[in-house]
């Protein structure tokens, strides 16, 4: 299969002020005031540039975005549905690189970025992603990851952490935590089990240089490329919405959230903090946290501890020190 | 020079496939469609196909591929039977919502439970409210034909739907028949390139797809019915073109076959009416005054030409090979939309219908003279003493 | 063959054209209680606004060489107070000002 030429090298920004003044992602939509996603999504849009297609599955990127009747992308973009972004995006792929061959389309393969929530990525989406990773399109697969179905109204997903409040995990009596299951780890599904992926890295909006040049380096790879960013929900961590980048600080400075790029098979983290602050700094600012009792911020602290010994999911849930089982 | 060969459906499907220059392909093996793919593959890998083949990781995936695929430009392909026509059913109507004329190649096969590589329609006319072109082929010939016909159809621009394209699983899709190929400079006269009005592109950004209010839905519902309306002239057109360019003799919606002076007429699509009308000549012959009239597309419905073929007869029996369990006639789907076809005609015809063919079974020729015999008892009776007959299980002649 | 008032139509396939520089068909700057408000003296122009507004509403005026709020658009989620380095930025109730927006009394 002959690959398009993409010559297009779009460059790392060094500093904040050298920011590209173009934005993409305009004025205008109807996200909660503070929302996370629409932040990370206007940092997306500027790093990409104009010669971009966006795909975007049902979520709060496509609902609050689109609603009624218009949208705030200046490029192209297209909806999807829930369960399919990652094959539409394949397609769009695909049918550039036969129409640019067949000289039926002039210039580059254009950015081809989808644009999908946490379920869209690695639950109901999660066949349609692993399948565009698997078959090298040469497109980046970003999953923004508000830690829950938050366009239906706050439910779980897969990325929902332990002992959050959701309306599909509600804490009560017989149930004290809320969610009892520990979340799956998105780029850790991606790499190390689909050959074609050249890059795979993990962001935030609490540092959006890094974001930005994580965005641009996936898009300057020749290949698929998996972006994973944190962006904190408002609404659905329940924190006041000028707290945004402040959560996603914390996020980072107690480890519940790890800064790295996985490139030719080697990790190389970013904003490692040189000392962790225990992860109830973060816990004790969001509403979804508040019905936790010690016994299970502890186990919290304790998968957080094996987690940051080495990318992924540690073997075992470690369990809570004897004596503090609620 | 036109050249004549031998090949099933599905082979017959990808070099009308070929003609027609897809762009991109996308892949899932199910019986019995599966060879339309391999044989497709073979064309990529040698070269005689220039096209992005792409393997779907499941039927809802193929679909999803193709929509981007041909919302992005390119003309596209792919196709499915069976239970992996029922697993894509999320992506059917924002596809023919969307106007984005993707070509889907159906070979029937029953549905699940169990598996049954059987053909029946089921499968296809389960989607048939979601906005689709629709019809059946006959043999391998009219299987390749209807692929270049549809392509022209749906990608006009006063239309712009998507199409399911079908034939039975193994009768048609296996069983090889006669086709005669055309030139390069046929397929070109009859098949401009493909052209979307709004395509992806970053030269002329648009938002494919944005939320709407509730009261905003109703007009999408419109636009939609109404392209369903504008789809007969252009379909007309399509054939009336195709005829002249290859030199065939299709009627565009309606088939009739030894229809003059009949008195009882059987109602069919698909591959079984081949039997069917050595049934109805081999009936002619014994002095039986039966014909036949094949439909060719089931969306949209041909009300009319329905009701014009129909209302000359005094019995029809509508050939059912698909499902509707629980449906007005409890039966299959055909004789539900024939019955409202001529409902408002001063005289109706009396009407029945047949379960034939289920499962994937051969329909005997003797199960016509049965077909035949239960009309003639109705115009005796002046009436229909069932809505419908399961063939070959009935307790009583 | 069919009368649809012009407010009601949708375009052929729901594909609308795609906004240039703002979405007037969403207009949003009457969502806020409070307005953030520049002291430009303290401004050091560290970009933090500009570059943690959702809705993209500070924009960094070269010539002029400040930072330019959007009211029409600001939702007045205050991340740029919070994020502000040199408390240049601060809350002030929106209904204070003369050209307070009042929350519509129907959903747009």
């Amino acid at each position: 299969m002959a690959v398009a030429v993409k010559t297009q090298n779009l460059p790392l920004i060094k500093k904040i002020r050298n920011i590209p003044k173009e934005e993409y992602y305009v004025p205008g939509h109807r996200t909660c005031a503070g929302c996370g996603p629409a932040l990370q999504y206007k940092l997306v849009a500027k790093a990409a540039g104009p010669n971009t297609i966006f795909l975007g599955p049902t979520g709060c990127m496509y609902v609050a975005n689109a609603s009624y009747l218009c949208t705030p992308y200046a490029v192209p973009w297209m909806h999807t549905q829930i369960t399919n972004a990652g094959a539409v995006a394949s397609g769009v792929e695909a049918a550039y690189q036969v129409l640019i061959r067949k000289g039926k389309r002039e210039g580059e393969l254009p950015n081809i970025i989808v644009m999908a929530g946490d379920g869209g990525s690695v639950d109901i989406g999660l066949q349609a992603m692993s399948a565009m990773m698997y078959r090298g399109h040469d497109a980046l697969f970003i999953c923004y990851d508000n830690e829950a179905y938050a366009n239906t109204g706050i439910q779980t997903s897969p990325t929902t952490p332990y002992g959050a409040n959701t309306t599909f995990t509600p804490p009560g009596p017989a149930i004290p935590e809320g969610k009892k299951l520990f979340p799956k780890d998105p780029p850790q599904l991606v790499i190390g089990g689909h050959p074609a992926v050249k890059y795979v890295a993990t962001a935030s909006v609490a540092y959006p240089v890094d974001l930005m040049n994580k965005v641009r380096k996936g898009l300057n790879v020749q290949g698929p490329a998996f972006l994973h960013i944190h962006a904190p929900c408002p609404k659905g961590w329940k924190f006041n919405e000028s707290k945004t980048v402040e959560i996603a600080k914390l996020a980072i400075q107690t480890g519940m959230w790890v800064l790295y790029e996985w490139e030719n098979g080697e990790y190389k983290y970013q904003h490692k903090p040189k000392e962790y602050k225990p992860v109830r700094e973060y816990m004790k600012l969001q509403g979804r946290f508040a019905h936790l009792q010690e016994a299970h911020i502890a186990k919290m602290q304790a998968f957080v501890d094996a987690k940051l010994k080495a990318p992924g999911i540690p073997v075992e849930i470690p369990l809570p020190a004897p004596g503090a089982e609620a | 020079m036109a050249k004549e060969m031998v090949l099933s459906g599905c082979a017959a499907s990808a070099q009308a496939a070929k003609y027609a220059k897809v762009d991109v392909v996308c892949s899932y093996p199910i019986r019995p469609y599966t060879a339309l793919m391999m044989e497709l593959a073979k064309m990529v890998a040698n070269g005689e196909l220039d096209a992005e083949f792409i393997h779907g990781e499941g039927e809802h995936a193929q679909l999803s591929v193709v929509l981007g695929a041909a919302a992005a430009g390119a003309r596209v392909l792919t196709g499915s039977s069976g239970v992996g026509v029922t697993y894509a059913f999320e992506t059917y109507s924002p596809i023919a919502g969307g106007r984005v004329p993707v070509q889907m190649m159906i070979a029937d096969r029953a549905l699940d439970p169990p598996g049954d590589f059987g053909s029946e329609h089921t499968d296809a006319m389960s989607c048939r409210d979601q906005g689709w072109i629709m019809g059946w082929a006959e043999n391998p010939q009219e299987a390749f034909d209807n692929c270049l016909i549809n392509y022209r159809i749906g990608e006009d621009h006063r239309v712009l739907l998507p199409q399911f394209v079908c034939q039975d699983g193994y009768f048609v899709s296996h069983i090889p028949g006669k086709v005669v190929l055309p030139e390069q400079s046929q397929v070109d006269e009859f098949l401009p390139p493909y052209k979307l009005p709004h395509p992806l592109d970053p030269k002329h950004p648009v938002s494919h797809g944005p939320q709407i209010r509730p009261d905003q839905g109703t007009i999408m519902d419109l636009q939609r019915a109404q392209a369903m309306l504008d789809a007969p002239a252009v379909i007309k057109e399509a054939i009336e073109d195709f005829n002249r360019i290859f030199g065939r003799k299709y009627s565009p919606f309606v088939e009739e076959y030894m229809t003059e002076d009949a008195e009882m007429a059987l109602f069919i699509m698909g591959a079984h009416t081949m039997t069917a009308r050595h049934a109805v000549k081999h009936l002619r012959s014994k002095g039986v005054k039966i014909g036949l009239v094949k439909l060719r597309f089931v969306r949209p419905w041909p009300t009319q030409e329905v009701a014009e073929a129909l209302s000359k007869f005094k019995a029809v029996g509508v050939i059912e090979t698909s499902t509707s369990y629980g449906g007005a006639m409890r039966g299959g789907n055909l004789l539900h939309e024939v019955r409202a076809s001529l409902y408002d005609l001063p005289q109706r015809p009396l009407t029945t219908s047949f379960m034939a063919g289920l499962g994937g079974e051969m329909v005997p020729l003797k199960e016509f003279y049965y077909m035949a015999d239960i009309l003639s008892k109705m115009i005796k009776d002046g009436k229909a003493k069932k809505t419908v007959y399961w063939v070959g299980f009935e307790a009583e002649a | 063959m069919f009368n649809i008032p012009k407010e009601k139509e949708v375009p052929l396939g729901c594909i609308t054209p795609a906004p240039v520089t703002e979405q007037p068909m969403m207009i949003t700057g009457n969502w806020r209680e409070y307005r953030p408000v520049i002291d430009q003296e303290k401004c050091n122009l560290c970009m933090n606004c500009i570059v943690y507004c959702p809705d993209a509403c500070w924009q960094l005026n070269e010539a002029e060489d400040e930072v330019v709020w959007n009211a029409k658009y600001c939702k007045g989620c205050l991340i740029c107070v919070n994020e502000c380095t040199t408390e240049a930025l601060s809350k002030v109730y929106e209904l204070d000002f003369a050209d307070g927006v009042v929350r519509l009394e129907k959903p747009f």
